[in-house]
């Protein structure tokens, strides 16, 4: 897996030699997109941030994966650390940044110490000066949202805010942000160095009904067939794409990519792939992620709020055989008001997964 | 760093209150706000928002049970069956003496080796129902 590799501080020297607009050109040219699933292109984040006028700007890193099924950054914080620091060293530098935020999600806490022990022994190879900071989660899935990461570095409960203003110009503190996750940082590095690096590599976390489930990387475009194979998905009947994704059932031939995903009303997001064999039922699916819905709703907007306890105790209804051919059509209606009018990215598409699960899979709700 | 940009983070502090403590005792809270400079009322505000931060007593150690989709289809429902059944007490309770508070929680990172737990901070995977006996101890 290429995102393992070490680059010996040859991107940051490269990086210094180029100068951060022209380091920055080439990220664009390179054409690396954000990891986290929205796929904006770092480049141009780092250069609205870097335009953008003000005394100081700031770096966070976002490694607090929380999605169901997401396990990817977590193998990069265990084992490739070093080229994660390094892109977060030459983002820094690019976007002109004293101040670096890891937020380190809670349930990561036994990579602390690790962490900043690279960050140190980095800091000294390249005589840097930036001040990297280690701001550990606790237990919320709503702040890998940018805007929540935000508030929780600010001391407040981590509630998302409404877009815009975008953080580029008005993040942490007020001041241009810049917020890219791990695996987008530690690419960072890599597609400076390496001419042939391509941004359709994506490492996916693939786990579920498999045997052999773990952190692959695969081209976009690769079929499910393909990862079915590798990771031995025997009987599979559906796959999700993390909780928030909704799914897609599992054809062989099926092109993994966003725009294919997209066109099944589904999201492929941080390429999270939960396999699901055909002697499950897709209500009991539902079940489990209303109830995880309904848990990490931050609670600040009330479609999102209210709205998953009631599609939660539909779900159930459903589940005792006493819900009528009204509450299904209500179900639907309700997931639909949920997505349409939640103000951030966790309501929004909390309800893919019953959406979806409906449209494909209608007799596992009678 | 500007005076108005460097701040102490207060969710790490809260937490090496709690890793000293169990929780967060309210005198602990107060005398936080005095040296920090925020109402007590906010710290709260915080601190009752994260799962992992407990604002009231539980049990000495917490053991959180993993159902997110991964872990679910991988039998965390058995696992949460045996652990009531050793523990004796339902999720949201403590175990006579304070040793034990369960607790279910959302995803932990480890869907490759589900079903996972964890006990205070440290993770345990590919859990067996015999395995816990000796990790409930």
């Amino acid at each position: 897996m290429r995102i393992l590799e070490k680059t010996d501080r040859e991107a940051w020297r490269r990086a210094h030699e180029l100068g951060p607009q022209k380091t920055i050109e080439l990220l664009k040219e390179r054409g690396l997109t954000g990891r986290g699933g929205a796929c904006f292109l770092t480049g141009l984040k780092w250069e609205i941030t870097r335009n953008t006028p003000a005394d100081e700007k700031i770096l966070i890193c976002n490694a607090d994966e929380g999605e169901p099924g997401t396990f990817k950054d977590k193998l990069i914080l265990e084992e490739n650390s070093e080229t994660l620091i390094e892109g977060i060293l030459i983002a820094a530098y690019c976007i002109n940044a004293k101040h670096a935020y890891i937020y380190l999600r809670g349930e990561y806490h036994y990579l602390r110490e690790k962490l900043k022990q690279t960050i140190k022994q980095l800091l000294k190879d390249v005589v840097s000066d930036l001040n990297i900071e280690i701001v550990e989660g606790a237990g919320s899935y709503i702040c890998g949202d940018e805007t929540a990461i935000i508030s929780s570095i600010q001391n407040k409960r981590g509630y998302p805010h409404f877009k815009p203003p975008y953080p580029p110009s008005h993040g942490l503190f007020s001041k241009p942000t810049v917020i890219n996750n791990v695996e987008t940082l530690t690419n960072v590095p890599l597609a400076i160095i390496h001419e042939d690096w391509s941004d359709e590599f994506r490492l996916f976390s693939i786990s579920g009904d498999v045997l052999k489930p773990g952190v692959h990387e695969f081209k976009i475009g690769t079929s499910l067939g393909q990862i079915a194979a590798l990771v031995q998905a025997k009987n599979a009947k559906a796959v999700y794409f993390g909780a928030s994704g909704g799914l897609i059932p599992f054809v062989p031939n099926f092109k993994v990519s966003q725009d294919h995903v997209c066109k099944e009303e589904a999201m492929l997001g941080a390429c999270s792939l939960i396999f699901v064999s055909k002697n499950r039922s897709v209500l009991d699916l539902a079940i489990n992620i209303a109830q995880f819905f309904t848990h990490e709703s931050c609670g600040k907007c009330t479609p999102c709020r209210e709205g998953n306890v009631h599609t939660l105790k539909l779900l159930e209804k459903i589940k005792e055989k006493k819900a009528t051919e009204k509450d299904l059509l209500l179900l639907e209606k309700l997931s639909k008001m949920i997505r349409d009018t939640s103000l951030c990215g966790l309501g929004q598409s909390c309800t893919n997964h019953i959406l979806t699960a409906m449209k494909h899979f209608p007799d596992d709700f009678r | 760093m500007s005076s108005e940009t460097k701040k102490d983070i207060l969710i790490n502090i809260l937490k090496d209150i709690q890793r000293n403590y169990g929780y967060l005792p309210e005198e602990k809270i107060r005398k936080l706000s005095k040296k920090l400079d925020i109402p007590v009322t906010d710290i709260y505000s915080t601190a009752t928002f994260y799962s992992m931060l407990n604002a009231e007593k539980k049990g000495k150690n917490i053991v959180r049970i993993c159902n997110s989709p991964s872990c679910y289809l991988k039998g965390s429902l058995d696992i949460l069956k045996e652990t009531k059944k050793i523990l004796n007490i339902d999720v949201g309770e403590i175990t006579k003496g304070g040793k034990f508070s369960l607790e279910l929680t959302s995803c932990i990172g480890c869907c490759d080796k589900a079903p996972a737990i964890m006990i205070n901070e440290e993770l345990t995977t590919d859990v067996t129902k015999g395995m816990l006996k000796k990790l409930l101890k």
